[in-house]
């Protein structure tokens, strides 16, 4: 029996993983990271466009602050969010930036002088100023009132996720690669570490911690066509169901970007339209601003994927032999800009579609690219129903996107939610609750339970093929939970992800041989897959209104009075087929934005019954602070300090603002 | 062989190593305290280039002086004549020769020692190497295997003519060359010779130029392109004044054959419009 | 004449792989696989397709499938490069498709190359080496937005191990640093946060495993599927390791 202990056991080698790690780290503690991949290759690289913060140094992000950045953070989750999660974010990312920043991150800076930019689909003269010259520059993205997010390139990802890596090396943090969690261990609702097995030689290892993290992205290969790495599976979110103690939150709030290649479903990040691209249809027709007048392209991503599918089934899809698209046009942002900006997507237009973007228009059409459900945690990160284990990143629902995250809001998750867990990980190890106290029968226990799930797989005298499993939910997923969901359409992919759950539990392999598997790996991956799928096609036939990224065609408005609410799964035993869905209620008595327009997509809410009393409540307060800075009012609304480590509190300094 | 050098500590100041106090270590990512590495690596570096550039821009005034027999015997007599300092001694001296082929010669075998390093070492890493270009067939690659072989030629090839050079000074001129090219059936191995050294030599400019960064301008992509061309032109240049030259010496050489030994004189008519070195010509040693 | 095949038709593909499984003791083997080519098909399409419908136990890594990543380097006939985005179409329909050298092999196309960069990364220290922490409420230091670029320049590497197995150098002596470590150190040297020194760094690479070792064959720069600046920044590296190791 092999076990390894450690005080801290991070699941994840992307930027929330590595981020939170190197906190534990820096407080004394001993920490080991497990992943699939080298930690570079994690799909954390693959975000280009950017990460919002409030910084506020370019022109188009003056007066922009914590205030603005929540506002726009609550709008675009269409009140989903938990708004104390959203205060403690949009306080706590500036620092993420500037930290950053010190770690080596190359965020492009800012120019003093003119500069030509492209917005609306005209050209015009921007004016930085002296003070801000070489300071960290920000780009427009969708649902921002202000231009905030900070980019390198378009490789931003990239930029972030090598330097927390590298600091993670410079603190001697042991990375275990290609390993993976198959189960955590845990009893009584503690959480003691997880098996993990070795992909190369298939051995099982017990990893015992005091705190286990989960940071293990999101889930979007459940679905056939999504922007997200193949590694994305879900498995980190599916062990943690599969405890029956921790759930999962929201988990048919799923994201789909606006633009990702035809039909290869890679992105082309926001940042095109960011930067003053334009999407246009068959007949060369930019579209957006019959839809949405005011934001136009860059209204929040539910909205305008939505409205992209929505102009396709108008029948101004441009026809290809793979089926209908739109065109992307950043033609009019010239080479000179995509050369310097936009170079991945110059190079994906290159590799895969055979086009140069500075004269060619890019097929796109809308594709999965976001799992805003996941482990449920409270504001520290701590997840719910299970002690000593935590959640940050994509993997978790800790409540920062609600039913729609902004772009560039996730990577600015993964590093603000790795400072807060990273901390509030250490205190925990260093309190009583954190003493270790498993047995190391139950440590065999689950061992044995697993090698004996896997010996089924290799030795059983199943039939079903894990890959066709696969591909048969990914195809339901795609087809029936997709943009435009109906009762209908759900309750039909329920029912067969429910005999695809049957299914795989008869599953056989060609390949026997119990170390690198595919085949082997596929099977038992395919098996907790379904379990995330069920929870997201079962939330959403559930889930009878429209909110952010769920649209029920059937159910076309936002329902405050019944819906306003956080779905959250479990599972308890393996031979359920469907998770068991509670609902936990967002107190709009609490809120410091209590529900209303986004200022953006359709204006039909039905109201929540408090919503109008807490309303007056705030105008109360801010007309008895009168000339009160911000910081007091907002103290007055909705108080969140306490939540915020030690070490990231104190005001964030911008330019011109004297605090 | 390669690294034997700087592992034998030769000028290797040992600081000692202190150890840091416990916070400081910890903390002190920047500022570790350790060995000062040896400072010839990088001596020896500049050194190999230095022996090349200069062998190569060697060959390039040797391969002028010697075409002068293209022109004729007198002016590549006079060219001898000149290195034995004819033109600026009281009388010529073919030590002197012998001292110039010396300084080569040094530079030679100190640039052969240097380059030496970057052989393969063992058979393991030439079967490595020679599957990796086999396999990639990429050009560069290719070309630093000819330069190694044509490197390793010139051991000989090179070690022969100089020592040739260096012991016997006074039997350079017209007939005297062609004698020993043709009578001397010194012919073969100067036509390897021609080959080898031309060819490494275009090589290693061409790589000087890439890995020092000369002439990088805006284009570093385009200026590998000109430069790979210029590579082939000196190649092809001198390779065909070397050929034409031998060639020459090789008909001197035939037509010569029966009066074999015999040393070269100037004619009056030459000796003339050379005007008052005459007498220092006609009392040259051995004439 | 290759764009006319595509579409007229589609053409029978071979991938030829190099089969090995070390810890099962099987010994590298070429194994063909035939399919047939489909529109836009890239070498990812094709593997995943070998493994779901001819033999589920073929490894090989991907990860990203965008070119974004690093996963799947490979040895496509005969040259390093991203599996993810060949398409097959640019390529001769006998495909021979080999691991990449130097890394520890896995077992078919899979190698390991996380273990070589973190052992990269902790032989040369590639991160900011700075001895204060930084103020995170306070503004950030400017930086001149060109150096900003010029440093994300040399950041994109991707980590994918092209070049070390395009180095004949490397293939031959191992303890060379390859490209990969000589760009990092140039991205770390123009970083004015890092506070190291040019002897600090001569302290890394000043020796035959370090700058001087590269023979300048430039497969590196020429494999590179980022178009990293390799040839320049070692030339400018080896200037400036020389004036500071003479
Ligand atoms: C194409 C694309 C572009 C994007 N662009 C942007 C953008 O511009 N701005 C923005 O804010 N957001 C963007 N996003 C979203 C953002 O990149 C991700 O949400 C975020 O990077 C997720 O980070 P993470 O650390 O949570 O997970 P990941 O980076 O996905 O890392 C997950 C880690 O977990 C490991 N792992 C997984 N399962 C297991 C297991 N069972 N056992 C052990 N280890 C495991 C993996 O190996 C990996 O190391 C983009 C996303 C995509 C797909
Ligand atoms: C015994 C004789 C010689 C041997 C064994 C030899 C060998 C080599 C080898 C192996 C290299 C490649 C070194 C590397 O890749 O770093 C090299 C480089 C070079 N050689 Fe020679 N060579 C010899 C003679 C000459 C001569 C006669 C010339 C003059 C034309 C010459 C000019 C050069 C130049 C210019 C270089 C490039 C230097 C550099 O890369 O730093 N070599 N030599």
């Amino acid at each position: 029996m092999r076990i390894i202990y450690t005080d801290v056991l991070v699941v994840g080698g992307g930027l929330a993983g590595l981020r939170a790690a190197v906190g534990a780290r820096r407080r004394g503690h001993d920490v080991i990271i497990l992943s699939l991949v080298p930690p570079k290759r994690s799909h954390s690289a693959a975000a280009q466009g950017g990460m919002q913060a409030s910084l506020g140094n370019t022109v188009k992000g003056e007066g922009d602050n914590e205030d603005v950045h929540f506002e726009d953070t609550v709008r675009g989750s269409d009140w989903g969010c938990d708004q104390d999660v959203a205060r403690l974010f949009v306080h706590t990312a500036p620092q993420a930036v500037r930290e950053l920043a010190a770690w080596g991150v190359p965020w492009n800076r800012i120019k003093a002088g003119d500069r030509e930019v492209i917005m609306d689909g005209k050209r015009v003269t921007l004016t930085e100023g002296q003070a801000a010259h070489g300071l960290i520059a920000a780009r427009d993205f969708g649902g921002t009132k202000k231009w905030r997010t900070c980019y390198v390139s378009d490789g931003t990802g990239h930029a972030m996720l090598y330097a927390v890596s590298d600091q993670a090396v410079a603190e001697s943090i042991p990375v275990h690669e290609r390993m993976e969690a198959l189960a955590l261990i845990h009893e009584g609702g503690r959480c003691h570490g997880a098996v993990v097995r070795n992909l190369v030689s298939g051995e099982l290892t017990a990893y015992v911690a005091k705190a286990t993290c989960i940071a293990t992205g999101g889930f979007g290969r459940i679905y056939r066509v999504t922007s997200n790495a193949v590694i994305n599976e879900g498995i980190g979110a599916a062990i943690a169901l599969e405890t029956g103690a921790a759930c999962l939150g929201n988990m048919e709030a799923v994201q789909f970007h606006p633009t990702t290649i035809f039909p290869a479903g890679i992105l082309v990040t926001e940042g095109c339209r960011g930067d003053g691209g334009l999407l246009k249809d068959a007949a060369g027709h930019r579209f957006m601003p019959d839809y949405e007048p005011e934001k136009k392209e860059l209204a929040s991503r539910d909205v305008v994927s939505r409205r992209m599918e929505e102009h396709i089934r108008a029948g101004h899809g441009v026809k290809s032999r793979f089926g209908e698209h739109l065109w992307l046009d950043i033609t009019l942002l010239g080479a000179a800009h995509i050369d310097g900006k936009l170079r991945e997507v110059k190079e994906i237009c290159q590799h895969f579609l055979g086009i140069d973007p500075s004269r060619d228009l890019i097929p796109v059409r809308p594709a999965q690219h976001y799992s805003m459900g996941g482990i449920r945690t409270d504001a520290r990160g701590h997840a719910r129903g299970l002690k000593g284990l935590f959640a940050c990143g994509e993997a978790a629902c800790w409540d920062l996107h609600g039913f729609n995250r902004l772009g560039g809001n996730s990577v600015a998750e993964t590093v603000v939610a790795g400072m807060i867990v990273g901390e509030n990980m250490a205190d925990f190890v260093e309190s009583a609750a954190g003493e270790l106290q498993v047995s190391t029968a139950l440590v065999r226990e689950c061992l044995d339970a697993e090698q004996a799930k896997l010996d089924t797989l290799l030795h059983g005298n199943g039939t079903e093929s894990g890959a066709e499993l696969m591909r048969r939910m990914q195809d339901i997923m795609t087809d029936k939970v997709g943009i435009f969901r109906t009762g209908e359409l759900l309750h039909s992919a329920v029912e067969e992800l429910q005999g695809l759950l049957v299914r795989s539990r008869r599953i056989g392999l060609r390949t026997r041989r119990p170390g690198a598997n595919p085949e082997l790996v596929t099977a038992y991956r395919v098996q907790k897959m379904l379990k995330l799928a069920l929870c997201v096609a079962y939330g959403a036939l559930q889930r009878t209104e429209s909110r952010g990224a769920h649209f029920r065609e059937d159910y076309p408005r936002r329902d405050d009075a019944s819906w306003l609410k956080r779905t959250l799964a479990t599972w308890h035993d393996d031979f359920q087929t469907l998770p068991t869905l509670d609902y936990e209620a967002l107190d709009v008595t609490a809120m410091e934005l209590p529900p209303g327009w986004r200022g953006y997509g359709a204006r039909n809410a039905i109201e929540h019954p408090a919503t109008a009393g807490r309303a007056a409540e705030i105008s109360a307060i801010r007309s008895a602070f009168g000339h009160a800075d911000r910081f007091t009012v907002q103290q007055a609304l909705m108080p969140f300090d306490h939540l915020i480590p030690s070490r990231f509190r104190g005001r964030n300094a911008r330019l011109g603002e004297t605090s | 062989m390669d690294s034997s050098f700087d592992s034998s500590g030769i000028a290797r100041p040992l600081a000692p190593v202190r150890p840091l106090p416990e916070a400081a270590a910890r903390s002190a990512q920047a500022v570790q305290v350790r060995t000062r590495k040896s400072r010839w690596p990088a001596r020896l570096d500049l050194l190999q280039s230095a022996s090349g550039l200069f062998l190569a821009l060697f060959l390039v005034g040797h391969m002028f002086f010697v075409s002068s027999i293209l022109i004729s015997k007198e002016a590549f007599y006079a060219v001898a004549r000149f290195f034995e300092g004819a033109y600026f001694l009281a009388e010529p001296r073919p030590w002197l020769v012998s001292g110039v082929v010396g300084v080569v010669l040094t530079v030679f075998v100190a640039h052969a020692w240097l380059a030496m390093r970057k052989f393969p070492a063992n058979f393991r890493q030439y079967k490595v190497f020679a599957e990796h270009k086999a396999q990639l067939r990429h050009g560069d690659t290719g070309l630093w295997w000819i330069q190694l072989w044509t490197g390793f030629a010139l051991f000989f090839l090179g070690t022969v003519h100089l020592y040739g050079m260096l012991t016997q000074p006074e039997l350079i001129g017209p007939y005297e060359s062609a004698d020993r090219i043709w009578t001397g059936n010194m012919w073969p191995l100067y036509l390897l010779l021609l080959f080898a050294v031309e060819i490494h030599g275009s090589i290693g400019l061409y790589r000087l130029a890439l890995k020092w960064g000369w002439l990088e301008g805006r284009d570093p992509a385009a200026t590998r392109r000109r430069l790979r061309a210029a590579k082939t032109a000196f190649s092809v240049f001198f390779l065909g004044l070397g050929l034409a030259s031998l060639l020459a010496y090789v008909q001197l050489g035939i037509a010569h054959a029966d009066k074999a030994g015999e040393r070269y004189v100037p004619q009056r008519a030459s000796a003339v419009k050379l005007g008052e070195l005459e007498f220092a010509l006609s009392r040259r040693p051995g004439g | 004449m290759k764009k006319n095949a595509v579409s007229s038709g589609h053409r029978a593909l071979t991938l030829r792989i190099l089969r090995s499984s070390p810890t099962e003791g099987v010994a590298p083997h070429w194994q063909d696989f035939h399919l047939e080519e489909a529109e836009g098909m890239t070498l990812f399409i094709a593997l995943n397709e070998v493994r779901e419908t001819l033999d589920p136990a073929l490894q090989f890594d991907f990860v990203c499938r965008a070119g974004i990543c690093g996963s799947c380097g490979m040895l496509i006939n005969g040259k390093p490069g991203l599996a993810c985005r060949s398409l097959t179409r640019d390529l001769d329909p006998l495909i021979t498709l080999a691991p990449l050298p130097v890394f520890e092999l896995i077992g078919d196309l899979s190698v390991n190359t996380g273990k070589w960069m973190r052992g990269t990364a902790e032989r040369l220290e590639t991160w900011v080496h700075s001895s204060q922490e930084a103020d995170l409420t306070a503004l950030e230091a400017p930086m001149e937005p060109e150096l900003a670029e010029a440093i994300y320049e040399l950041d994109r590497c991707i980590e994918c191990g092209c070049c070390v197995a395009g180095c004949g150098t490397l293939r031959m002596r191992e303890e060379f640093v390859g490209a990969i470590g000589l760009n990092k150190i140039a991205r770390f040297r123009l970083d004015p946060r890092d506070e190291r020194s040019d002897d600090d760094f001569y302290q890394l690479i000043g020796d035959d495993t370090g700058v001087f070792g590269c023979m300048s064959l430039l497969a590196c720069q020429d494999v590179c599927p980022k178009g990293l600046p390799l040839q320049t920044q070692i030339a400018f590296l080896r200037r400036k390791m020389v004036a500071s190791g003479l």
